[in-house]
């Protein structure tokens, strides 16, 4: 899966959710991807449910053609701080 | 006597080991590798955030039985990813949630340190 449409997805998925996504082990590396997702639907959940939502939202692509994401979860206020 | 030098973990007594690590320990850490030797680097980072506040860890190297050890772990958190850490019986997550919770200064309570 192309890691655009990775943050695409998470996008379509979760409300109002903006994701970049990045390639921490280089240009090259395609199959461990870093998401940095900001979105409302994190207000007041825990870290847990966060990642659980965004995981949600990626389906059966992380046991199938995504090898491993890197995941933060901010919440709009957070992400201005 | 066995002279099986490496017998293969039956699926029962890799239930009955996860079962009991998370009963009896109050912090866990299923993980890839030896607390000595992770052999992921995510397994290794979990390992490292929780090290940071607690000494007492008892970890579990998956290894040895992978997939069984995945489905044992899902019964218990719904995820099948390695690392896990369990507090008190309670999923807590993987390495992500970890990080996570140490940047936002919640992992010492999590991890009751």
């Amino acid at each position: 899966m192309d890691p655009e449409d990775v943050a695409a997805l998470v996008e379509s998925e979760l409300p109002d959710a903006e994701a970049t996504v990045g390639r921490p082990r280089g240009v090259e590396d395609d199959d461990h991807l870093a998401l940095e997702v900001v979105s409302p639907a994190f207000e007041g959940e825990s870290v847990l449910d966060r990642h659980e939502l965004v995981y949600d939202a990626l389906g059966e692509h992380m046991t199938t053609d995504i090898h491993a994401v890197e995941l933060t979860t901010q919440t709009p206020e957070e992400a201005e701080e | 006597m066995s002279f099986d030098p490496d017998p293969e973990l039956s699926t029962e007594e890799v239930q009955q080991r996860v079962d009991e690590a998370i009963a009896e320990n109050e912090v866990v850490l299923f993980m890839k590798g030896t607390e000595l030797m992770p052999q992921c680097g995510y397994s290794k980072r979990a390992l490292g955030l929780i090290g940071q506040y607690r000494e007492d860890v008892e970890t579990v190297d998956v290894l040895p039985a992978l997939d069984a050890f995945r489905d044992a772990l899902e019964a218990h958190s719904g995820w099948e990813t390695i690392p896990q850490t369990f507090v008190d019986g309670e999923f807590v997550g993987g390495s992500d949630v970890l990080a996570e919770l140490e940047e936002k200064g919640e992992l010492a309570e999590t991890l009751e340190a």
